[in-house]
């Protein structure tokens, strides 16, 4: 009876000292730097490259809506194409995408093309040797090169050397959008100079608007400080820590001497009372809802938002009364700007891991498949979908089909290039085409942000929010703007802002630009 | 029977209170449910609040039940909550068992080695690489296995089957039944309650898991509910990224909200009676 006992302990014990090995044992492997060659199923793709014919790709993404792969169409005629299966995941919460993201390329078991959450990121990764050079090769990404064009590559491209693909430049989108039917109530003109602007603001407020015989409409409202941005353009000065050549100089805004005028004049603003209160509190939509409400007369917000179907069905059944127009910026004494356009931004930069240098098949079919979709057809397709049944070809004109409205709506998920913003958009975007063209034409400050990298030991998040802080404070009248210039000599001693400002100058004037 | 003033006065002050805690519990249910069932331009209207809906409409579900990934997602949630709750009992019983016996050999050392897991885990990474090398990524068992066992369900489990009179099994051992049908016909029906619980406690996580979802799984016909879920949630929180992006509307959300938690709450009553009985027993005499 003992001895059966003692066995039964000793077998007990030998068995979880193999389970807490085996938990160790992979770990130990990735170290060695053999992860990627890990036996399981879903690398079972690389030794079957040549054999079974479709080589399986696993990309991530941040994005949504996508369908099961059975309605793919896309996905269906891109392996088709290329010989590919095509396993395309995408995370709906930026969060959860990082987490994917991180655990994978720790792990040794990297997606075979990924969307690089930003380029802090991209530093950090290439840095860290997870993603494959992409210079060698872009002779044979020649058709990508021609589609996003030369110069977007400088957005992914680091100590010289380009880690990632951006997608094809976008265009503005923002505009202010005014309450006609309420400008028309109270014999007012859609306002042309910021002190119009004021007038307007003010009035919306106070003198009833919508005729319910309450105070109970603001103004303006935004969300954050960018619902000034068009202000802030009437001073010739960008958002807040933005770069820009002014009068052939390379300045950032927080520098710029018109700065502290834009503050007093958007304080000016804040003390009608007429500007919504919570502008700094609205997350998401929040904005867009209290126009829609019927609460506010002038928002600072994009197009798609204020009048795609969606929505335009929404502001009519709210409050069939309300006609929302776009309003050009208003003039003021440093010009009028549209808030600031980032030309160095992209919305979406795609990296291959480095792991698959050593897996020449699929590296190919990841070249390929960019190369396919900045192509005629590829394009076409990630764009349209199917000729014939989601779009009909007019000579060189693209006429979309009902079906395209029905079911085109995940296609962008696979414009791993990006697309040609402007006519893609007029296309999809028929009934809209008037707005985009009309925020698309507006004057920008272009700022080069996007170009820039991040030196070591500074917090771009810290530095973020003690500027919002401070910023808010003055035009909410709390600190006097007499205070400015000590409030840039504390960001530069306590957040590091003075190494940031003189590597970003350095970084932009290797780029070409401010000389 | 005649009741005192004062008696009366204490009823009614207790009656009020407990409505009071009563409408603070229902309170966001009913508006979740409102909203869900209110036509969006009416919602918007009232400023997004809603408590008695206006007009009814089931668009919403409508909606997510013919165009939306919901029914899919519901069908894998279903199969992880029962498959999984099945093995978590199984396993879990199986392991609680004989830590419950004190003449089992080296049971402090065991019960250590579960409590280490209570209070250290190994992280993100390596437990991914675990599910990895085992195979176990873009399958369903992703999302049943590295959960398996919940240490601290082991050990209220543990209390329960300790609670048993010992001399229960004495008398079973020498009437000549064997360990195997101590267990099974002794210890298993006695346990109801606590198995019931323990189920229920495993069944909610099962119910409500995304974070292994979407750490382990890239298969798109194999997100769960939650996931889903999360996807219509988490879009409205987010600025436009797309032109096309659609935002579902706040009438939508709503619905897939109540879609998503409505099966638990119907459950629950039915197991409550052994709920506080289960946790009860097992806190107590822990």
């Amino acid at each position: 009876m003992k001895t059966r006992k003692t066995l039964a302990a000793a077998l007990a014990v030998l068995l979880l000292t193999v389970g807490l090995l085996a938990g160790c044992s992979p770990s130990g492997k990735s170290t060695n730097g053999e992860g990627a060659s890990a036996p399981s199923n879903e690398g079972g793709s690389a030794p079957t490259g040549g054999t079974s014919g479709a080589v399986k790709l696993d990309i991530i993404e941040t994005g949504n809506n996508l369908p099961t792969p059975d309605k793919d169409y896309i996905k269906e005629a891109l392996d088709k194409a290329l010989g590919t299966d095509l396993n395309l995941t995408v995370y709906a919460s930026a969060d959860d995408y990082k987490n994917q993201l991180n655990v994978r390329l720790a792990s040794g078991n990297s997606p075979d093309l990924f969307q690089v959450p930003d380029r802090a990121s991209l530093k950090q990764f290439a840095q860290q040797g997870l993603l494959l050079d992409l210079t060698p090769y872009m002779e044979q990404l020649q058709p990508v090169k021609s589609f996003i064009g030369d110069e977007s590559l400088k957005k992914t491209t680091i100590d010289g050397k380009i880690y990632a693909i951006p997608k094809a430049p976008n265009i503005p989108y923002n505009t202010y959008w005014i309450r006609k039917d309420w400008l028309d109530k109270l014999g007012l003109q859609p306002p042309q100079t910021i002190d119009e602007f004021l007038n307007v603001v003010k009035a919306f407020a106070e003198k009833d608007p919508d005729g319910n015989g309450k105070k109970d409409t603001i103004g303006l409202t935004g969300s954050k400080l960018s619902t000034f941005s068009p202000i802030f353009g009437a001073f010739g000065v960008g958002d807040p820590n933005t770069f820009y050549v002014k009068d052939g100089k390379l300045v950032n805004s927080l520098y710029d001497p018109a700065m502290k005028d834009a503050l007093a004049f958007i304080k000016k603003l804040n003390d009608t009372g007429a500007v919504d209160p919570e502008i700094m509190a609205n997350t998401g939509l929040q904005h867009q809802e209290k126009a829609i409400k019927g609460q506010a007369g002038i928002v600072w917000i994009d197009w798609p938002n204020m009048s795609k179907d969606q929505f335009t069905e929404q502001i009519k059944k709210v409050n069939p009364n309300a006609d929302w127009i776009q309003l050009a910026p208003p003039k003021g004494p440093g010009g009028q700007y549209d808030g600031p356009f980032d030309i160095g931004g992209t919305s979406g930069i795609y990296a291959i891991p480095k792991a698959l240098e050593k897996n020449k098949d699929k590296l190919q079919k990841v070249l390929d498949l960019l190369n396919y979709v900045s192509g005629k057809e590829g394009s076409m397709l990630v764009q349209y979908g199917i000729a014939g049944k989601h779009y009909n070809l007019e000579g060189d004109k693209v006429v979309p089909t009902d079906l395209m409205a029905k079911e085109g709506g995940f296609t962008w998920l696979y414009q791993f290039t990006g697309r040609p913003e402007m006519s893609y958009l007029q296309t999809k975007f028929a009934p809209q085409a008037k707005y985009i063209e009309f925020a698309n034409s507006q004057p920008r400050i272009q700022i080069l942000n996007g170009f820039l990298t991040n030196p070591d030991g500074f917090n771009p998040a810290d530095a973020t929010r003690f500027i919002e802080e401070n910023l808010v404070q003055f035009i909410y009248g709390k600190a006097p703007l007499d205070g400015y210039d000590n409030f840039l000599k504390t960001l530069e001693t306590s957040m590091n802002f003075k190494t940031y400002m003189d590597d970003s100058m350095k970084q932009l004037q290797d780029l070409g630009y401010g000389k | 029977m005649v009741k005192s003033l004062d008696d009366r006065i204490a009823g009614a002050v207790v009656i009020v209170i407990l409505l009071l805690c009563g409408a603070v519990a229902v309170f966001p249910l009913l508006y979740v449910l409102s909203v869900s069932i209110t036509p969006f331009s009416e919602v918007l209207k009232n400023g997004g609040f809603i408590l008695i809906p206006r007009a009814v409409t089931f668009d919403a579900y409508n909606k997510l039940l013919t165009e939306s990934n919901i029914p899919r997602a519901f069908g894998v949630t279903v199969i992880v909550t029962v498959v999984g709750t099945i093995l978590n009992l199984a396993i879990t019983g199986l392991m609680a068992y004989p830590l419950s016996r004190r003449q089992l050999p080296g049971r402090s050392l065991f019960l250590m080695m579960v409590v280490f897991t209570l209070l250290f885990s190994g992280g993100i990474i390596p437990t991914y690489l675990v599910v990895k090398s085992l195979g176990l990524l873009d399958s369903i068992w992703a999302m049943i296995l590295p959960n398996l066992v919940w240490s601290f369900n082991v050990l209220i489990m543990k209390s329960f089957y300790e609670s048993l009179p010992e001399e229960l099994f004495e008398s079973a051992r020498m009437d000549g039944a064997g360990e195997f049908r101590i267990l099974w016909q002794i210890v298993v029906p006695l346990s109801v309650p606590v198995t019931l619980t323990i189920g229920l406690f495993y069944a909610v996580g099962h119910w409500n898991e995304f974070f292994q979802a979407i750490m382990y799984v890239t298969d798109r016909t194999l997100f769960p509910l939650q996931v889903i879920v999360r996807e219509i949630l988490v879009q409205t929180q987010q600025p436009l990224e797309n032109a096309e992006n659609m935002t579902p509307t706040q009438t939508l959300q709503m619905a897939s909200v109540i879609m998503a938690s409505l099966p638990i709450i119907v459950i629950y009553p039915f197991l409550q009676k052994h709920f506080t009985k289960g946790m009860l027993l097992g806190s107590v005499k822990g």
